[in-house]
């Protein structure tokens, strides 16, 4: 397991979005030292309410660190959360931003 | 068993942890790092520091005695070795807090007694609540009160201490970081551990609700008491007036810590963790119960 991004959606539950190919994103390491070091490009520390994601990261609910992918993700999407061990789905929320729901 | 619960395994934690971001420290900090000067040189301060790291220690010996007393209880292999590992991270958290209160000053010898004289009594019945649970083996009470509850609330008072103590105390801010990092580990297997057991214990909601609003209650009496009934605040208040003016300032959630008064600061705090305890048991499916507040 290497991108947390483990299991890409495969049902079209936005249309508009499956009808491109997803964005590539190269990840450069954020300083976050709480997983091993092959692992730690794709975690970076939240830094609050005003912080911005980028099409590839989410938020995980439980541990409240930003997970990252190289590749956008699209709700259906299944990612890990390292720090905390959490396995969660994308989802789009009620102000149209992707959020992350924990799968138990 | 379910497939989450492979990730938790010794091999995991020591990547993670030991080799990983503890690296190099030596309880929990830069070899380098020492208390400032001026909180050792000023005894309110001082005196105030001790009185937060006792509460620490006392919330830290109870998290390792529920800790290691639910490994028994388990019910799966996975879960004793997760278990088994938070033990490990409670114990040294336990050191780490208690070496502290030696680099403040307080003498060996005199280490239970000023832990005995600072100890707030509502974190102590805090404490007896979960403990309770513990001592009868009840696992899912135990997990909830232990990984959801005691650690919700640890990892939001490290986080508004650690806030404080980044501009002002990089000792003390990287003991919390490394604290924090091991928290995330901790409320994720409460979470993903009870969020699957719940579904096949039904039954137990009711009085794991119970718990849960027996243990906020006294949580929110420790609140009350650390900043209401403060003897330092005069002194708090100077001092973040001197840091204000110099620029300083102590971000969490979105407001600025340095320009709060005491009774402010416990809302945020309060509002914080409690809004996180009902987020985190409505998506296990428990419901919330709105503590008394004290």
């Amino acid at each position: 397991m290497t991108d947390p991004l483990q299991q890409e959606s495969t049902t079209a539950k936005d249309l508009e979005l499956e009808s491109r190919p997803r964005q590539r994103f190269e990840l450069e390491d954020t300083g976050f030292d709480e997983v091993p070091p092959r692992f730690r490009k794709f975690y970076r520390r939240w830094r609050g309410p005003g912080d911005q994601l980028a099409p590839n990261e989410v938020i995980c609910p439980v541990c409240k660190v930003v997970i990252r992918s190289t590749r956008e993700l699209r709700p259906g999407d299944r990612v890990y959360c390292m720090p905390c061990m959490s396995r969660l789905i994308v989802v789009r929320g009620e102000d149209g931003r992707l959020e992350a729901r924990v799968a138990y | 068993m379910a497939d989450f619960l492979t990730a938790y395994s010794i091999q995991n934690w020591l990547e993670s942890c030991p080799q990983g971001y503890l690296m190099g420290t030596v309880y929990g900090h830069r070899p380098e790092d020492e208390e400032p000067a001026p909180l050792l040189e000023n005894e309110v301060l001082r005196e105030e520091a001790i009185r937060t790291t006792v509460q620490l220690v006392v919330g830290e010996r109870c998290a390792l005695a529920a800790s290691s007393g639910l490994i028994n209880a388990a019910p799966d292999e996975a879960s004793k070795r997760f278990l088994a590992t938070q033990t490990l991270d409670e114990a040294r958290h336990v050191e780490i807090f208690t070496q502290r209160l030696l680099d403040l000053g307080v003498p060996k010898k005199d280490l239970e007694s000023t832990i005995q004289h600072f100890a707030n009594p509502n974190l102590v019945k805090f404490a007896e609540v979960l403990l309770e649970k513990v001592d009868k083996k009840d696992f899912v009470a135990g997990v909830v009160g232990q990984n959801i509850v005691l650690e919700g609330m640890a990892f939001s008072v490290f986080e508004m201490l650690h806030a404080v103590s980044e501009p002002t105390n990089p000792k003390f801010a990287r003991m919390l970081s490394g604290t924090i990092a091991d928290e995330r580990r901790h409320v994720g297997f409460g979470e993903n551990r009870i969020g699957s057991l719940i579904k096949q214990y039904p039954e137990r909601k009711a009085d794991v609700e119970k718990l849960q609003k027996e243990m906020s209650y006294w949580m929110l009496a420790t609140f009350a008491d650390a900043f209401r009934n403060n003897p330092a605040r005069a002194e708090f208040k100077r001092i973040e007036g001197e840091l204000s003016r110099a620029g300083v300032h102590a971000e969490w959630q979105g407001v600025d810590l340095l320009t709060k008064d005491p009774e402010e600061m416990e809302q945020i705090l309060a509002d914080t963790v409690l809004k996180e305890f009902k987020t985190r048991l409505s998506r296990i499916g428990i419901e919330y119960q709105t503590p008394d507040r004290p």
